[in-house]
């Protein structure tokens, strides 16, 4: 039986290249590293293409494949801590326009500093805006884990946030509790 | 498969609190370097043109191995035909040797019968 959508690789990855690339770099905290993740996932993507059904279907393998790569990548890397995402980013460090804010940039050192399912998942939650559910089938994870993640995630992150940077830094005042349960 | 679509866009009244915005916006989609998509469509390219290079190559030994596999056939069959035939021709000499030496025998079976008689 014919498909009504035929999927055009090159479209596809102008489309999402960007998306893979940040999922990339955020969960491995390395561009160059992201780079390559990027563009693995984007050549299995081609070996995969006749599987591919619709560009939503496309969109969710691109995100679970990058998520992926990228844990298996820290897994071979033993990426950790934010000393040596400093040092990552001095080698492989972005062109001055496409960092992000120095807040930004700050708590995106302090997410590679997290647990690898909780960074995946705050990721999926705060980059690509998924909810729980979307992104427990991304990860092919049970709800209740992912949503304990998020919340664990958002708790040690913002406990960071508070210990390392200044801006978070307001005696007497709470920063809200974790509703990343959506 | 029913698969979310992004909205990546920062909004402050998403339900998420003032940690959670400034998460938002702190982990919006990044450009992806420049010469990116070019780098993957040459790789892409790279690897089609290597996996038909692999195919060529496959078909290739295929066929050398189809071309040996009849030589040999064809050689093993010429030969088995070729001693058959040696074979017949040996055959046919020991049988006229044979017929020649009965013939022989015969004939000095026949001389020594007449030279007893005249005795």
């Amino acid at each position: 039986m014919a498909r009504a959508w035929q999927p055009d690789f090159e479209r596809l990855v102008e489309e999402h290249q960007s998306m893979v690339f940040s999922l990339a770099w955020r969960m491995t905290g390395d561009r160059g590293l992201a780079e390559e993740i990027a563009q693995d996932v984007f050549l299995e993507l081609d070996r995969h293409m006749t599987r591919i059904e619709s560009p939503q279907h496309a969109l969710f393998w691109l995100r679970r494949v990058a998520i992926s790569r990228a844990a298996d990548a820290l897994r071979r890397r033993r990426v950790r801590g934010v000393d040596l995402w400093i040092e990552i980013e001095e080698n492989h460090g972005a062109p001055h326009e496409e960092r992000s804010s120095p807040l930004g940039a700050r708590l995106e050192q302090l997410l590679t500093t997290l647990p690898e399912p909780q960074r995946a998942a705050l990721v999926l939650r705060y980059q690509e805006d998924l909810t729980p559910e979307e992104i427990a089938a991304t990860l092919e994870s049970p709800l209740a884990t992912v949503k304990s993640n998020l919340q664990r995630g958002l708790k040690l992150l913002r406990a960071k946030a508070e210990c390392h940077l200044k801006e978070y830094v307001r005696p007497g005042k709470s920063l809200g509790g974790a509703r990343a349960d959506g | 498969m029913d698969n979310p679509t992004p909205k990546n866009a920062p909004g402050p009244s998403d339900g998420f609190d003032e940690f959670e915005d400034k998460l938002k916006q702190a982990f919006l989609r990044r450009p992806a370097p420049p010469g990116l998509k070019r780098r993957i469509l040459d790789q892409r390219n790279r690897r089609r043109t290597a996996r038909l290079h692999d195919r060529v190559v496959l078909w290739q030994r295929l066929a050398a191995c189809l071309v040996l596999a009849v030589v040999l056939g064809g050689a093993l069959t010429w030969r088995h035909i070729d001693q058959q035939r040696k074979g017949e021709a040996a055959r046919n000499q020991v049988l006229t040797a044979l017929r020649i030496t009965t013939r022989t025998l015969n004939q000095i079976q026949t001389r020594l019968a007449a030279r007893d008689s005249d005795e």
